[in-house]
């Protein structure tokens, strides 16, 4: 659990609530397909990091899980964005849009001189 | 708000278990579903698995992470600790019985004496502050130990003596008998009288009403009596209506003002307490010996400066001319104290204290053999801790490990040893003075227990913990099966526990040895008369009606003979005291001439085939109208009469001018009061046909056939005389015999059997480090034996190795119980404290008992095929 796994859970915790909120429901290994789409090959290669996050989000309430049934008959575990986690979404994509908007005003810094 | 949230969550997951299961399914179909896709996307069935594979990524190093974000991690980390050492433990199931069982016995056993010890000697039950109780010591010159019957004018000091004693009193023993009629039932009650502080002296507080005034305590006012609990419920049904009400004792009427609560009961076997209410001017008989008297120290008062005083009384005595009846000074004549607890448990203190030290032994052994297989399992682990270290393992993870196993195994064998306690005080109690033992386990011993267990925790969890901490993983992975550094080093530590506990067992067996080469002889020791088919029983009735009732026993089938005395030898009842020789002065820097006094009329003799060896018993005609006569036993003809005849010679137990005795015949000396502790003290015998006399009294009977038989007849020739006389202590002379050694019997059983699993476990112990020594040198054994060394000279090798470390024991062992000896030397009964033959016998049978331990395993080595351990390396 150091600072860095810190940041990555941070980041990944963001990208998996925005894919339960847009998407309703969904097993690990979907959630893992769908930011792997979107995100490019940021996961490809560690999927299993997936879950530690899931747990956290979960110890925090922003996620629920169950187990139910997947499209192909196979015992899954899906989760889905709580209104806790609907109000996280909210405040840290505030977040990381002011975030983002510094970094990126940072870079222009860097560029224009 | 959320690391709140989270925090909350973890710890209540640390109480989940299905957490483990759920994540191996979750990540399962995880993977499954992405080799489905892989599959449907043209892979092969094995390529689509190995490529899910390498998408995952690390499967236990997802769940690691996984678990980390789960718990607590401290908590989770030892509780993990926890976990582990208790799946080690499981999956090793011999090894843990073993160890908790062990550990079970050790510690019950333990905690069910100390909680004797404690009961009987420290912690005395229904008495406050046991420790400043103390009771007084009246001693005549060489007496020995003396007795602690003292006299009324020795109470009077004491209880005089307030810069000393805060409270005196004193028990009376005469008389205590009451019977108590209601209804057809006939009860006898011992109903000792005792003086007003009695119950202050113990801090004893009734549970209801009251207990004696200083004016109840006085001659005509004391028709009072404080139940005791037991009394109370039994004769009662525990009626909280009855104090106040009367009851009937012996025919005279008392007023019950009081229950006493249930654990106070002193003396021993109380049934109720009356006021002594002794006459005044008995108080002035310094030498009139009748009263067990105890006081409470004051709190800043000192057991040795009580002794002092008493000795400055005693000098004061001896040079003031306190004039015995006969007019002669008791020059040797003095007075002491000893703490209370003490005069209770009399010989027993030394066997208690004998049984805490060998159920000591017997725990330490325990403990070393544990450590023992601790250490051996650090050295069959080596390699997966190595493993373990080199993987980044912690040396504290490692070592908390270790010490998480003898945790687990201590609380175990905590928790058993305190039910093999529970089940096994009620068995020891036996060996507490008799009825004072309402056995029980209570907090003293609850400490002593935890602190047992954790002793020996810290003593087998370090040694093996020790060991995980100077590990060197890298001898270890290199050099397995042989020797390394750390290897040799617990091999040593192991010996060294093996030679330790081999001297344990030794002493342990010798000092066994010693008591039952003791107790051997003891049974062998004539107490001087022939118990054989000879029956008891004591009831009280007027020596008048003595000649009807034997008249009726001796017509009984198969009686040879019958008479009565008092008090019945063995029975712990003692009279006796000064007498004077007529026509001899005594000087006044000798004690008086005292011996004990026993009364009998005749048959008695016959009846206990005691022998005579000069002049005659007592007959009919000795009656009370004819001389007054006495016979001695050869004990005191040959102290006070070494080279006279004693025949014709007259004494007397009163001052000049009382009546004197003529020596009639003398008898065979009577152990008393048992063969252990016969004081060797002379006895002189009344006759009770010319003695006026109601109190108790035992009638003996001899017969042909089964003495049990005669129950009927003893009770059917008492009810004759008197209907109403309850008729008590039907016991035959055996029992009053056998009882005698119960104790020493119990504990030399218990000695016995402490000492057997001590030798069993020291030749566990021994058989564990040369089977571990097999194992560790089987490449050895190979190479030997495949250069063509013989079978024999192998043998000799691991049998000479086991031997050498016994033999090692056994040299401290010896050393040991020569010093032990010395210790118990008093308790021992002809046998010497250093006896050859035991040391010899035990020291063998330890020796064979290593020969085997290690002759086994070696065996093992024998069978070995060379080629298959060289090709196994």
């Amino acid at each position: 659990m150091s600072k860095k796994s810190d940041v990555w859970q941070g980041t990944l915790a963001l990208m998996v609530l925005k894919t339960l909120n847009a998407l309703g429901p969904m097993h690990g290994y979907g959630i893992a397909r769908r930011i792997e789409q979107t995100s490019g090959d940021l996961l490809s290669i560690n999927q299993g990091t997936l879950y530690p996050v899931l747990l956290k989000l979960e110890q925090e309430g922003s996620i629920a899980s169950e187990w139910g049934v997947s499209d192909n008959n196979r015992k899954a575990r899906y989760y889905r964005i709580t209104k806790a986690g609907k109000k996280d979404l909210a405040v840290e994509e505030r977040e990381w849009q002011r975030t983002k908007d510094i970094i990126r005003r940072f870079s222009a810094l860097g560029e224009s001189s | 708000m959320k690391a709140l949230r989270r925090s909350l969550r973890r710890f209540l997951d640390l109480f989940r278990n299905s957490g483990e299961d759920e994540l191996a399914a979750e990540l399962e179909s995880h993977i499954e579903m992405q080799v489905e896709d892989n599959v449907r996307g043209g892979m092969s069935p094995e390529e689509a698995r190995r490529q899910a594979a390498i998408k995952f990524g690390g499967l236990d190093a997802a769940k690691e992470m996984y678990r980390d974000q789960r718990g607590v991690v401290f908590l989770e980390t030892a509780i993990g600790d926890f976990r582990q050492a208790a799946r080690t433990l499981l999956r090793n199931p011999g090894f843990s019985v073993v160890a908790v069982l062990t550990l079970a016995g050790g510690i019950g056993v333990n905690t069910a004496v100390f909680s004797l010890v404690d009961q009987v000697l420290i912690h005395p039950p229904g008495i406050d502050d046991a420790d400043r109780v103390v009771a007084a010591v009246t001693r005549y010159g060489n007496q020995g130990r003396g007795t602690t019957i003292s006299s009324p004018r020795t109470f009077r000091d004491i209880h005089e003596g307030r810069e000393i004693f805060e409270h005196a009193a004193f028990s009376d023993g005469s008389g205590s008998g009451a019977n108590y009629i209601a209804g057809d039932t006939v009860d006898r009650l011992y109903a000792p009288g005792v003086s007003a502080e009695w119950f202050d002296v113990f801090g004893a507080r009734p549970m209801l009403g009251r207990v004696f005034t200083e004016e109840e305590d006085k001659p005509g006012a004391n028709r009072v009596v404080v139940l005791s609990h037991a009394t109370w419920m039994r004769l009662f049904g525990g009626d909280r209506a009855v104090i106040g009400r009367t009851m009937s004792l012996t025919g005279e009427p008392y007023q019950i003002i009081g229950v006493m609560n249930p654990e106070f009961r002193v003396p021993r076997n109380v049934d109720l307490w009356r006021p002594a209410a002794l006459p005044a001017p008995l108080f002035d008989q310094r030498f009139n010996e009748r009263l067990f008297i105890a006081a409470r120290l004051r709190p800043e008062v000192s057991l040795a400066q009580a002794r002092s005083w008493l000795n400055v009384l005693s000098n004061r005595v001896r040079n003031g001319g306190d004039q015995i009846e006969s007019g002669v000074q008791a020059r040797a004549w003095s007075v002491s104290a000893l703490p209370f607890t003490d005069s209770e448990a009399g010989t027993n203190k030394t066997f208690l204290l004998l049984l805490l030290g060998a159920v000591g032994f017997v725990l330490l052994i325990v403990c070393a053999n544990i450590a023992g297989l601790m250490i051996a399992r650090t050295s069959a682990r080596a390699r997966e801790l190595a493993v373990r270290a080199a993987l980044g393992a912690s040396r504290v993870r490692l070592w908390r490990g270790a010490l998480s196993e003898s945790v687990l195994l201590a609380l175990a064998g905590g928790l058993a040893g305190l039910a093999v306690a529970t089940a096994a005080v009620p068995l020891l109690s036996l060996l507490a003075p008799a009825g004072a033992s309402t056995a029980r386990l209570d907090l003293n011993v609850l400490g002593f227990c935890v602190a047992a267990t954790l002793a020996s925790v810290l003593f087998f969890g370090l040694a093996p913990a020790w060991q995980v901490s100077r590990f060197y993983p890298k001898g270890a992975l290199q050099g397995e099966g042989r020797t390394n550094t750390a290897e040799s080093t617990r091999q040593r530590l192991r010996s060294l526990l093996v030679v330790g506990e081999t001297a344990l067992a030794l002493t342990l067996l010798i000092t066994a040895g010693l008591f039952v080469r003791s107790l051997v002889s003891l049974q062998a020791v004539n107490p001087g008369f022939n118990p054989e088919g000879v029956m008891t029983a004591t009831f009280s009735v007027p020596s008048s009606n003595y000649p009807r009732i034997l008249e009726r026993v001796r017509a009984a089938p198969g009686v040879t003979a019958a008479g009565f005395v008092w008090p019945i030898p063995f029975s712990y009842n003692n009279q006796g005291g000064v007498f004077a020789i007529e026509g001899r002065t005594v000087s006044p820097t000798d004690p008086l001439p005292n011996a004990d006094r026993r009364r009998i009329t005749p048959g008695y003799m016959e009846a206990m085939s005691i022998p005579l060896k000069r002049g005659r018993y007592f007959t009919e005609n000795d009656h009370a109208n004819a001389e007054p006569v006495t016979m001695i036993d050869e004990n005191l003809a040959v102290r006070y009469w070494p080279n006279e005849n004693p025949l014709g010679q007259r004494i007397r137990l009163g001052p000049p001018g009382t009546p004197t005795f003529t020596i009639v015949g003398v008898v065979g000396h009577v152990a008393h009061p048992d063969v252990v502790n016969d004081t060797g003290t002379g006895v002189y015998y009344l006759s009770l046909l010319q003695d006026q006399r109601t109190g108790s009294a035992g009638i003996i009977v001899k017969t042909s056939r089964d003495p049990l038989a005669l129950v009927g007849v003893i009770r059917e020739a008492v009810r004759s005389v008197d209907p109403s006389q309850p008729v008590f202590s039907l016991n035959t002379m055996e029992d009053y015999v056998a009882a005698s050694l119960a104790n020493r019997r119990f504990v030399t059983r218990l000695l016995g059997f402490f000492a057997a699993s001590a030798l069993f476990l020291a030749a566990l112990g021994l058989y564990g480090v040369i089977s571990y020594g097999v194992t560790q040198r089987r490449r050895e054994i190979g190479i030997r034996v495949a250069l063509g060394a013989g079978r024999s000279s192998v043998m000799k090798l691991f049998v000479g190795q086991g031997f050498r470390l016994a033999a090692i024991g056994v040299g401290i062992g010896i050393v040991a119980s020569a010093y032990i000896g010395r210790l118990i030397e008093s308790h021992l009964y002809q046998v010497a404290s250093f006896d050859p033959a035991t040391v010899a016998g035990m020291a063998a049978m330890l020796l064979l008992g290593a020969l085997l331990a290690s002759y086994l395993p070696a065996r093992r080595a024998l069978r070995v095929e060379p080629v298959v351990t060289l090709r196994h390396e």
